[in-house]
């Protein structure tokens, strides 16, 4: 017998799941449609029009299907049918409408749809565009839609569970705690809500861009597998250059959205951690910018094209590989934001094996029938070097590779080796050399000319950037005052190294724009791409070797080990007594109170900064908070708040706080004191005076009945030159008597209006107040200089990406209109 | 030979070279007493906190003390001095994670990672108001 639930909404979820299946079907007639087309088209066989025809309408359908899905989910989601384990597990129905996507792609279903929706929309392109190349790279890509369509199947083969079904119940889900009534739904009350931590607006683009940036690799991917196997090795690198530029852009942004996101309410202390998330979606980034500077030499010179391949096949696999590391929950503990394990690991696995053994054989496979020149290009042309640029960036991807990937060779070879203790300067020591080193390329490079021993000509046009980039060394290098001496002299003259070639390469790259391209900006974009990335290793040297910690503690007792260095125990936190000044810096700064709202779970704190020489008036508050009850921890959570100057940022949080644990702060007791109108009571910090007693208040948590007797006590509030007004009511309800207390919260002041004495006229006020040193806060404050530099950096460099993008598309929408106009003048002839 | 050839050979050693300086900076798992065996040289120690024991914070007297004893793998119970704030929600942790030094018989911690409870795996569905619960399935 079958139960009838009550209250249920199953059809979004039927059509849901058939969406599912219809899609991961139609992507796998698409998939053997565009393979058909394909090997037809290599022979030039007349068929292969109608089966490219027949992959089309697949491929039509599939994303129809996809774009389904994500509609349904969002109307699930939307209203609040819990009964779907996805909308119960990753919303509630406090949660803002405006986080309603975010809590999508909370989840991995949601996020594999995401990706799935990129390429879809991705698809639909370049059957418009992609002409004789859309079969191979439709084949490609309708394959990978088969792969993470089935990421969504959540059906069982042979015992194996098959992708993981957003639409599943929350009654199948495995998660009641009892066996499900009929009328169990009406008990749901509400869902597990979305992670607080995750409730801001980065949560609802980060993904978005990040997820662009992945999806976008499988084209340049696609184009060269497509070349290999249509044995056209040269013709796919022009249209996939835009692509492979598109990508870099888009996976760039992405990635910098998660440092800044990072930055702003995490409480790394950074925009970056070399955390193994990160790192992952670092390396495709490096591969991929490798191939691009490949695929512009070989455009030019015939040279690279075997390593052209390689770098965008690899980007795409490590594209796999990153998904692999944070899905698959191998990154346990070493990462802070790696998604947990959804029991598909193996199938993630055995993805990345069926797109790298394919596409690596092939690559092998035909690595002889890809042109290359036998003769080599000469030392001194730009060729050379931009190649040598991007094995660097390999170089560099590899090493990051290695440490990201400790979990795995503990997996592979049975070992228990742990991530370095200082991870940070385990990646900064190598990591720095490269930078330097690349820097200095991107200065000097493109002095040089494609084709042609050019050391004469570089030499004579470089000679006045070097000026002035040798003067802008030698000002700013003094004005910098760059001490790190953490890690010893060699890594600090190394930091002075790469803080001097970066003002190098911005100096170069900018009179490269104005000296040979002549303020041209239409071709500009590779040097101000390349300027931006210069801007950017300035902003990370001044922001990391200048950051300064300035909550130093001076004062603690606890001191066991007599630690003769300051590097031993850096007393990072500072104890912030309510209301009490405390030096930092150059700051003087006070503790001034904190606030909650109603269905907003965060305690903010009020952190008023003032100027050290001139402490009467205060230059900012900033607002720190803690989070309570963030979903899966059940405890607090800090998110920093920070102050941003042109020149430098705040950035502080609160470590602890005494208000968080409110059973030990509050030892305070209740003093009662005897008072008549006008009469003055003494707190710690002020003073309170009994200005007159009213009948009949009207307070919101005050509900009269009838025959209530009230009266309230009008009290004003002296304390830190500021004033306060307080009401507290008692009231003769027959024969009890009641109270309403109330609070000042800033002050910690709690006051209740516990008696009249009608015949001396006087009442009776117990006061209680928390003292300063229980009322506290444990803060950690940074100053980060020229933090701005980061990400204007990171802007320039996106400016760059895209005006190059838009050279390239231009480019090919005018070769190919001139293709066209010359078989018009064929056809002309002709007739 | 091309330079082509070199190149790569040259890159090759000099990545072998910075690989087996990396693998240097890999830490390993220890316990308490291995640990103690090289007493200024940092490892990493996977534990449980020892609930029976005291724990000490107390911002008003220092802000970078935390005190805790922790039972590692092998069993041992230790004392943790960590210089920082305590971690919020330190109860809760299951697993914990230390980075530092055995000086004497105390662990000095520079970094402290917990591991809690998996928001996924744990999950139950919260039940407003058993009582009325009860008089549904009684219906």
């Amino acid at each position: 017998m079958t139960t009838h639930y009550i209250g249920e909404h199953l059809f979004p979820g039927q059509i849901g799941h058939l969406a599912v299946i219809i899609a991961f079907i139609s992507a796998l007639l698409a998939t053997i449609s565009y393979v058909k087309a394909s090997l037809l088209q290599k022979q030039n066989l007349p068929d292969a029009t109608s089966w490219k025809k027949l992959g089309r309408a697949a491929f039509v359908i599939q994303a129809v299907a996809i774009f389904s899905i994500f509609g349904l989910l969002i109307w699930i989601i939307s209203h609040h049918y819990f009964e779907y384990y996805y909308v119960w597990e990753h919303t509630s129905r406090d949660l803002a409408l405006k986080y309603l996507l975010a809590s999508l792609w909370e989840g991995q279903e949601g996020s594999f749809l995401l990706w799935a929706i990129w390429h879809a929309i991705l698809g639909l392109i370049l059957i418009r565009v992609a002409k004789q190349w859309e079969s191979p790279v439709m084949s490609v890509i309708s394959f990978a839609q088969c792969c993470i369509a089935s990421m969504l199947l959540g059906i069982y083969f042979f015992g194996y569970r098959v992708g993981s079904n957003p639409f599943i119940l929350l009654r199948n889900a495995g998660v009641m705690p009892f066996e499900p009534g009929p009328n169990y739904l009406s008990m749901i009350r509400d869902g597990a809500g979305l992670n607080a931590l995750l409730q801001n607006y980065w949560m609802v683009i980060h993904p978005p861009v990040l997820f662009l940036g992945f999806a976008s690799t499988i084209v340049p991917f696609a184009y060269a597998i497509g070349g290999l196997w249509m044995k056209q090795y040269s013709e796919w690198v022009k249209p996939a250059l835009p692509w492979a530029v598109f990508s870099a852009m888009v996976l760039g942004t992405g990635i910098m959205l998660g440092g800044a996101w990072a930055y702003e309410s995490l409480t790394f202390g950074g925009y970056w951690a070399w955390d193994p998330v990160e790192n992952a979606s670092l390396v495709p980034w490096l591969t991929l910018v490798a191939g691009i500077h490949t695929l512009l030499v070989y455009k030019h010179t015939g040279h690279s094209l075997r390593s052209s391949f390689f770098f965008l096949i690899i980007s795409f696999i490590l594209v796999l590989y990153s998904t692999f590391l944070t899905r698959s929950g191998i990154l346990g503990d070493s990462s802070v934001h790696a998604f947990t394990d959804l029991g598909m690991s193996g199938q993630l696995l055995v993805y990345l094996f069926v797109f790298l053994i394919p596409a690596l054989g092939l690559f092998f496979y035909r690595y002889k029938h890809i042109a290359a020149p036998s003769q080599e290009e000469p030392l001194h042309t730009r060729e050379f070097w931009m190649f040598i640029g991007s094995l660097l960036l390999f170089i560099s991807a590899v090493f990051i590779s290695f440490t990201t990937s400790i979990p795995v060779w503990n997996k592979i070879f049975h070992t228990h080796m742990a991530e370095p203790v200082d991870r940070e300067f385990h990646y900064n020591r190598i990591q720095i050399f490269i930078a330097i080193l690349l820097a200095l390329g991107t200065a000097v490079v493109q002095y040089y000319k494609y084709k042609q021993e050019s050391w004469s000509y570089l030499r004579k046009k470089i000679a006045i950037p070097t000026l002035i980039a040798f003067v802008a060394c030698v000002i700013f290098g003094w004005l910098s005052e760059i001490h790190y001496t953490k890690y010893g002299i060699g890594f600090l003259t190394a930091i002075y190294l790469l803080f001097f070639v970066s003002i190098y390469a911005v100096v170069a790259n900018l009179s490269y724009i104005v000296l040979i391209l002549k303020g041209n900006w239409k071709k500009a974009g590779a040097s101000i791409a390349h300027a931006g990335f210069a801007l950017f290793l300035i902003g990370v040297v001044l922001s990391s070797a200048k950051k300064q910690v300035i909550s130093i503690d001076r004062m603690g007792m606890m001191d066991v080990f007599n630690f003769s260095n300051k590097n031993e125990n850096p007393r990072e936190n500072v104890f912030l007594p309510f209301g009490v000044p405390v030096q930092m810096g150059d700051y003087d700064v006070t503790y001034i109170g904190d606030s909650t709202a109603p269905g907003d779970p965060k305690i903010y704190y009020a952190v008023q900064f003032a100027d050290r020489r001139d402490p009467s008036k205060p230059l900012f508050t900033l607002y720190p908070d803690i989070l309570k009850n963030t979903k899966g921890m059940q405890g607090y959570s800090a998110n920093p708040h920070t102050q941003h100057f042109w020149d430098k940022d705040i950035f502080t949080y609160v470590n602890y706080a005494s208000n968080i644990e409110p059973d030990q702060s509050d030892t305070a007791r209740y003093y009662t004191h005897e008072l008549q109108v006008g009469d003055t009571v003494f707190l710690q910090n002020g003073y309170l005076i009994l200005k007159s007693l009213y009948r009949n208040p009207v307070k919101p948590v005050y509900h009269p009945a009838p025959g209530d007797i009230a009266v309230a006590a009008e009290l004003s509030v002296f304390s830190g030159g500021h004033s306060y007004r307080a009401d507290p009511i008692y009231y003769l309800r027959g024969n009890e008597q009641g109270a309403i207390d109330d609070t000042i919260s800033s002050l910690q002041l709690y006051l209740h209006f516990a008696g009249i004495d009608p015949q001396a006229k006087k009442i009776l006020l117990a006061i209680k107040q928390i003292p300063p040193k229980d009322h506290f806060i444990v803060l950690k404050a940074y100053v980060f200089p020229f933090i701005n530099m980061v990400w204007l950096g990171v802007a320039v460099t996106i400016l760059g990406f895209l005006i190059s993008l838009i050279h390239r598309i231009r480019q090919q929408i005018g070769s190919r209109s001139s293709i066209k106009k010359s078989s018009y003048a064929v056809q002309e002839m002709e007739t | 030979m091309k330079r082509f050839h070199i190149i790569l050979l040259v890159l090759i050693a000099a990545a072998i070279a910075v690989i087996v300086s990396l693998v240097g900076d890999f830490s390993t798992y220890e316990t308490f007493a291995s640990a103690a065996r090289h007493p200024n040289k940092e490892y990493r120690v996977i534990g449980e906190l020892d609930k029976a024991m005291p724990q000490v914070y107390e911002p008003q007297k220092d802000p970078n003390y935390f005190s805790f004893y922790m039972k590692d793998k092998a069993g041992n119970v230790r004392k943790v001095v960590y210089l920082g704030s305590r971690p919020t929600d330190f109860e809760r942790s299951e697993q914990i994670v230390l980075t530092g030094q055995m000086r004497d018989s105390v662990f000095l911690s520079t970094q402290i990672l917990m591991k809690c409870p998996s928001k996924y795996k744990n999950d139950q569905v919260a039940i407003s108001q058993m009582s009325s619960t009860d008089s549904h399935i009684a219906k």
